[in-house]
């Protein structure tokens, strides 16, 4: 959809596999990752107790630190909305009970192991920190999960309900999972990226703002779309100055991306990846909309994100392209003019 | 009010009520509760009784004709059975949805947690069973049940626990409103697992007999399971494809309680502003509800809680209010669907449900509805939904003008 009324990023932060909460990703990025890999923490007690620290799992302390960054960056203290996609959840705590359950029997199970491993912990937890009533839902559409919540809160801007939303993408994987995500295929080609954990916190804002870092000019998550329909809707948002597109160096999963950019009308706009840095994971489209946003904001990328064409000297819109299975979402960022 | 509403033009259900619209009214209008000793979950806990939807994974397979090598999970056969209820109600066709289409939006925590917690061991120990693996998220959950129709173009899970559902059609109100879809098919399903019946066994909010939702001496929640789906279109849509409209959506509220990620806080404030967000989108006075279908759990803290939320909005004169989760059993991601179409069911035929199992009020409480009450017209009804992390939700249903 394409919003009616200018709808902005105030705030973008991350915890990644590459360094937290900076852009030294774009001038010496942490190259060559494969398998699977952790995220780099900050030093939590920074932003929390040590009580604290020690009682929440890692999925929820980056999330209270990219949130609270966010926050802090774009002066929004107390957003109307908190949005919050998460692949797979809390998998730590789902997977200790999980284990518990399976190897010691019903009995005996711990309160707290089931309390954190619900979806909806995080986005809550954010709510609770900071006595924020507003709207606040959490959103598990395996890959398309950052997608459809970011849909949510531009539909909601868009109609005026809200003024202000911060949205979230959280996934955190650990060494088991990784092994059965190889197993079903998820991970495990051997061109394959890195596996990757998330925290990516945004502000949307429909507040004019001279200092925003973009503005989003179309959000649009398809499942199984008709070939025509796809190219009709792809002809709506073709004039960009690049692609960023969520290339992972498994053939099912780029040819994807070939095919979707065939049917466009402008097939020599340049192509940028970003998971050859970040990583392979439910919610890393997150962390291409964060790309994105810093590409526009800065003008600067890495040139390992390079993949086709020429990119021009001046990068004022940028089309993100998601994919995976049966669904594709497509993202229209634009430089803010005031 | 709005001039081109947002109706209902089908619905699909499946709870332990019954497999389908008829039995379900019948049981409801008659007072009987689905909840019984556990029968198809594999657990040593069989002291708790729970609302089980009354089939096999087996005779759903069988009844929704798939193939015997089908790699299904309970929650998406219920899913299935309930979706292909509601497509075939509203008469839904890949043409139903001919300008922008039709999105599926379906509710759930648990996901594929059943084969989980069947195979968990066998995941990690070697290939078998590793077709499950990929079924495990909340996602592909829905998109399991969504595969069953070649009409649908647009897939969302919200997981906000017992309010995925009701979270569910409210985002599909706004893509309706926006513009984005043609109709929406909305709700959630979810299977009784081990994983949360012993997950809400460590929280001690289970009764081990019926539930008593809203009784001074209520003791806990009963597990329930299931699906619905609502179809929902805006006025003009269903008028010029030719359906009746059911009910009218006529408000919706989501609000956070910000208090506990497992309790609610004493002034259910979560649940106060998200009744009163449904009530004023509406543009309806609270003296105008007719009746609530109450959250209404059964453990001490929620009732309480929402008693006082009720008791801030509606002041002295708190509508009849049951929690039919005293006959389906709480069936957390589902309920906002289920109860949204026993809502339905009560404004289309005129009755209010019971709360069963009352027989005291709480303290300064009210008293629900403790038996079905026949031949009671009701114009607009609020159903209720709030999750762990105080995700509270409630929709604002309103009869049809014609009616």
């Amino acid at each position: 959809m394409k919003p009616n009324i200018p709808i902005y990023i105030t705030a973008a932060c991350q915890i990644s596999i590459q360094e937290p909460l900076c852009d030294k990703w774009m001038s010496e990025p942490r190259l060559g990752l494969s398998g699977y890999n952790e995220a780099i923490d900050p030093v939590f007690k920074e932003w929390m107790s040590p009580g604290e620290a020690r009682r929440l799992g890692k999925i929820m302390k980056r999330a209270v630190v990219t949130s609270a960054e966010c926050m802090k960056a774009s002066g929004i203290t107390m957003p109307d909305a908190i949005i919050t996609a998460t692949g797979l959840g809390c998998v730590k705590n789902t997977e200790l009970f999980l284990t518990d359950l399976c190897t010691q029997g019903e009995s005996l199970l711990k309160p707290t192991q089931f309390m954190q491993s619900t979806h909806n912990t995080i986005s809550s937890l954010i709510a609770i920190l900071n006595k924020c009533h507003g709207y606040n839902v959490t959103y598990a559409q395996g890959d398309m999960s950052a997608d459809v919540a970011l849909l949510d809160a531009v539909t909601q801007l868009s109609l005026g309900d809200i003024k202000t939303a911060l949205v979230g993408a959280h996934d955190e994987m650990t060494p088991n999972y990784y092994t059965l995500l190889n197993r079903s295929g998820y991970y495990g080609h051997e061109s394959m990226v890195s596996s990757g954990e998330v925290a990516v916190s945004f502000m949307l804002s429909s507040n004019a703002d001279r200092e925003a870092l973009c503005l989003i000019d179309d959000i649009a998550v398809f499942y199984k779309p008709a070939t025509e329909s796809l190219r009709a809707y792809l002809t709506t948002i073709s004039n960009v100055d690049c692609i960023l597109a969520g290339y992972n160096g498994k053939p099912e999963n780029d040819m994807l991306y070939d095919n979707i950019i065939s049917l466009r009308d402008n097939p020599d706009t340049p192509v940028l990846q970003y998971k050859n840095l970040f990583g392979e994971s439910m919610t890393a489209s997150a962390l291409g909309l964060y790309a994105a946003v810093r590409i526009i904001s800065t003008g600067n990328f890495h040139n390992s994100m390079y993949r086709s064409g020429s990119v021009p000297a001046n990068i004022n819109s940028v089309l993100i392209i998601n994919a995976s299975g049966n669904d594709i979402s497509l993202m229209k960022l634009s430089k803010v003019s005031l | 009010m709005h001039e081109d509403p947002i109706v209902i033009t089908g619905y699909g259900i499946l709870s332990a009520l019954g497999n389908d619209h008829d039995t379900t009214l019948s049981a409801l209008t008659n007072g009987i509760s689905g909840i019984g000793a556990i029968r198809h979950l594999a657990t040593s806990h069989t002291e708790f009784p729970v609302g089980e939807v009354k089939m096999t994974n087996e005779e759903m397979e069988s009844a929704l004709s798939l193939p015997a090598d089908s790699v299904t999970t309970r929650t998406a056969l219920m899913g299935m059975i309930a979706l292909d209820r509601a497509v075939s109600m509203a008469h839904l066709t890949r043409e139903s949805g001919s300008q922008n289409g039709i999105a599926f939006i379906s509710g759930t925590t648990v996901g594929g947690m059943d084969r989980s917690e069947q195979h968990y061991l066998d995941f990690l120990a070697g290939e078998d069973f590793k077709q499950y693996i990929s079924t495990h998220d909340c996602g592909a959950c829905s998109e399991m049940i969504a595969s069953r129709h070649d009409i649908l173009n647009f897939v969302a899970t919200p997981s906000t626990a017992c309010s995925s559902a009701a979270n569910a059609i409210i985002l599909g109100a706004r893509m309706l409103l926006s513009g984005q879809s043609d109709i929406v098919v909305a709700g959630g399903s979810e299977c009784i697992t081990k994983f949360h019946l012993n997950g809400f066994n460590t929280l001690m909010i289970l009764d081990r007999e019926q539930c008593r939702p809203f009784d001074r001496d209520r003791a806990g929640l009963n597990l329930g399971e299931g699906a619905a789906y609502l179809v929902m279109e805006r006025q003009s849509h269903a008028a010029k494809r030719g359906v009746t409209p059911i009910v009218e959506l006529a408000g919706w509220g989501n609000a956070c309680d910000a208090f506990h990620q497992t309790a609610s806080s004493d002034d259910g404030e979560g649940a106060y502003l998200a009744m009163k967000q449904a009530v004023e989108r509406a543009c309806i006075n609270p003296a105008n509800v007719g009746y609530i279908n109450a959250h209404g759990t059964g453990t001490p803290n929620n009732d309480i809680s929402e008693t006082h939320a009720m008791q801030r909005l509606f002041g002295d004169n708190v509508p009849p209010v049951s929690s039919t989760k005293s006959s389906t059993g709480h069936t957390t991601s589902a309920s906002g669907a289920i109860e949204s179409v026993i809502t339905i069911m009560a404004i289309t035929n005129n009755f209010l449900p019971a709360n069963i199992g009352f027989h005291t009020p709480i303290d300064g409480g009210m008293s629900p509805v403790s038996t079905p009450k026949l031949n009671t017209r009701v114009d607009y009804a609020l159903c209720n939904s709030f999750g762990f992390g105080g995700n509270d939700s409630s929709l604002l249903f309103k009869r049809i003008k014609f009616q």
